[in-house]
């Protein structure tokens, strides 16, 4: 019997069993929409990662003092290591040989006010003027911190989207902000970022370092030196040159582990893949189970389906039906069924994850290998689990078969 | 000694290739069952020739073994012991596959059930059989038409079998047995379902094929319509007891 037979006799038996056929594929049905959904957010999440997250600049890696800390227990242990302070900067950007530019920042938080308006909590960041160059920011008016503001340690600012939207009806340019007690001109805004998991990327204000250091103190704040590599194939080696440099600064014996960390987009991003690996085997495994489950099903109500069909079977033997041709008819019948519940769960999570993408701001990407992937495997499933109940009818007895009702 | 090496002869001259014409033969045909330990013999060395063209009715009460025989020379079950022959191809000792192969080409039956797929259109039933035979499909829907204006169901062929009479579902029935041109028309109990005037119809269509060259075999325990045929064969405890040509 020509398979183009099978199929549609297949799809013609579905179709007379709709809401049978709906409940035997649940199981296929939530294993692949499990899957797809998972996948498409991890998909969606590296890129977003990669795009927004780890994008620290080309060829950037930040020397800091507390680097990526994964446990609570590294976390009270590096408490006791050294700021990182100006002495470092200086030290690495005289020494470093790599290194095409050399900067450093520091943090903090303010609330600001300006005329009669404020906003709360807004990062304040020292920063050195090469950062501009350094960094993603991007100047959108105005100008960036010079080396004279630098030098002079003047009371001026650089400020995000968001800011200037808050705090000015106008051209923030030339207005003052006061925050610390102290008065600044904004000399600059940067060009709009966007968010981030929702959040706002464009909320902060960049002052000369010199002055943070003058505001905050000298010893009480650490900051984190960014290093921009000459070339994007010696970011490895100029990692290596500033972890040497720091070590030498910081004393520490051949045998004691760094006591400050090292950040490039590349150590951020292998952190996420370690993770989003883990999330992706625990819901291979999982989808692994609901299909077993799935298929087991599928197998029952193919074994329903011959008994139910054993009169068919007969009628078919007697016109001249070989074994093979009933074997064929029932395996691409349970192939049939289980990859329309691979279709029907790859519907299912395109559908979720656009509610998803709509109401929250969890980012997915539909990876078109893994729809792929999904449906032959519910498919393959469906013939593996098929071969029993097909091998059974198959194997029927022309007589007995068109004895039964 | 004579009669022993004219028996051994015989059984030599007899294992020869049946000639041209003569569709069945079987040979002391057996079909043995197994009741639990007890060996219940459902037919008892049979001996049949059927010819080209012949119209013969097979009759005998039930439980006489006739189902049995019916079921044997249809190719639907192997006989225990002896031969068989269907238009000079040796069966008896086939392949499941190999008698699928020749129920499909050689054998068309016509049920007391009608036994068609009662989701499946007139045109569809019809087509089934081609359909194990590869037929392409433009060629099997022509020829299902042809078999369906044969038995004057030609406007109802998108009909499924519940929106039809139980004559117009037998002569559907009819219409996929004749389709693959088989050599016999095997009918069992073909009117026991249906209304004696549809049951006179359904002979008349019997008669019809008949006149137009098909062979038929009919199983039935009834006279009037055994009568139809040309010759009657008796079954009595998985025998032949009488093989009489009433025409």
């Amino acid at each position: 019997m020509p398979i183009r037979e099978s199929i549609w006799l297949a799809l013609d038996t579905l179709r007379a069993h709709k809401l049978r056929s709906f409940l035997t594929l649940f199981g296929i049905i939530v294993a692949v929409t499990t899957l797809i959904v998972v996948v498409s957010v991890i998909e969606g999440m590296n890129r977003y990662i990669a795009e927004r997250v780890a994008n620290m600049g080309s060829n950037v890696f930040y020397v800091t003092r507390f680097g990526i800390i994964t446990s609570a227990k590294d976390w009270i242990a590096a408490q006791k290591r050294k700021r990182i302070l100006m002495d470092d900067y200086e030290a690495l950007r005289a020494q470093l040989k790599l290194a095409s530019a050399v900067g450093a920042s520091s943090w903090s938080q303010s609330d600001l006010k300006a005329g009669d308006k404020q906003v709360y909590d807004v990062g304040i960041r020292g920063t050195t003027p090469n950062m501009i160059n350094i960094g993603t920011e991007q100047v959108g008016d105005g100008r960036y911190i010079s080396e004279t503001d630098f030098s002079h340690r003047s009371y001026v600012c650089f400020i995000g989207a968001d800011v200037a939207e808050n705090l000015f009806a106008g051209s923030p340019l030339g207005k003052t902000i006061t925050f610390r007690g102290q008065t600044f001109e904004v000399i600059g805004v940067a060009r709009r970022i966007g968010t981030v998991f929702g959040q706002t990327q464009d909320n902060f204000v960049h002052i000369p370092l010199t002055t943070f250091l003058k505001i905050i103190g000298t010893n009480r704040s650490s900051m984190g030196i960014a290093v921009q590599a000459l070339r994007p194939e010696l970011m490895e080696q100029a990692q290596d040159e500033a972890r040497l440099l720091m070590r030498a600064r910081h004393h520490l014996p051949y045998s004691q582990k760094d006591d400050f960390g090292i950040v490039s987009s590349a150590s951020i991003y292998a952190l996420w893949e370690n993770l989003t690996g883990t999330i992706a085997m625990v819901a291979v495994g999982v989808t692994a189970v609901f299909l077993v489950v799935g298929g087991i099903v599928v197998m029952n109500i193919m074994l329903a389906s011959v008994t139910e069909r054993t009169h068919e079977i007969g009628i078919r033997k007697s016109l001249g039906a070989r074994r093979r041709d009933i074997l064929m008819q029932f395996l691409v019948e349970a192939v049939a069924l289980s990859t329309a519940g691979g279709v029907i769960g790859v519907l299912t999570a395109f559908v979720g994850t656009r509610i998803m993408a709509a109401t929250t701001s969890i980012p997915s990407v539909l990876p078109l290998p893994a729809v792929f992937t999904a449906v032959m495997v519910s498919g393959g499933v469906g013939l593996f689990f098929g071969i029993y109940p097909a091998s059974k009818a198959a194997r029927l007895d022309p007589i007995s078969a068109l004895r039964a009702d | 000694m004579a009669s022993l090496s004219a028996q051994v002869k015989g059984g030599i001259e007899d294992k020869a290739v049946p000639p041209d014409g003569l569709l069945i033969k079987t040979l002391n045909l057996w079909k043995t069952y197994l009741m639990g330990s007890v060996e219940i013999h459902a037919v008892c060395g049979v001996d049949l020739e059927i010819q080209r063209n012949e119209y013969v009715a097979i009759m005998g009460p039930s439980g006489s073994g006739k189902s049995t025989l019916m079921n044997l020379v249809g190719c639907l079950d192997t006989p225990s012991s002896g031969d068989y022959w269907i238009n000079r191809r040796l069966v008896s000792t086939m392949s499941d596959d190999e008698l699928a192969y020749i129920r499909n080409k050689e054998i068309g039956f016509v049920f007391q059930t009608f036994n068609l797929l009662p989701r499946a259109s007139a045109l569809h039933n019809v087509e089934l059989p081609l359909i194990y035979n590869g037929t392409p499909a433009d060629a099997r829907i022509q020829l299902a038409k042809e078999s369906l204006r044969m038995v004057d169901l030609e406007d109802r062929m998108h009909h499924k079998p519940n929106e039809l009479s139980g004559g117009q579902r037998q002569r559907v029935a009819i219409a996929r047995a004749l389709v693959n041109h088989p050599s016999i028309l095997l009918a069992d109990e073909p009117t026991g379902n249906l209304d004696s005037a549809t049951g006179q119809e359904i002979m008349g269509l019997f008669d019809r094929l008949h006149e137009r060259g098909n062979t038929i075999v009919l199983v039935t325990h009834e006279h009037d319509i055994a009568q139809y045929a040309h010759r009657v064969i008796h079954i009595r405890d998985g025998k032949i007891a009488k093989d009489e040509r009433t025409r």
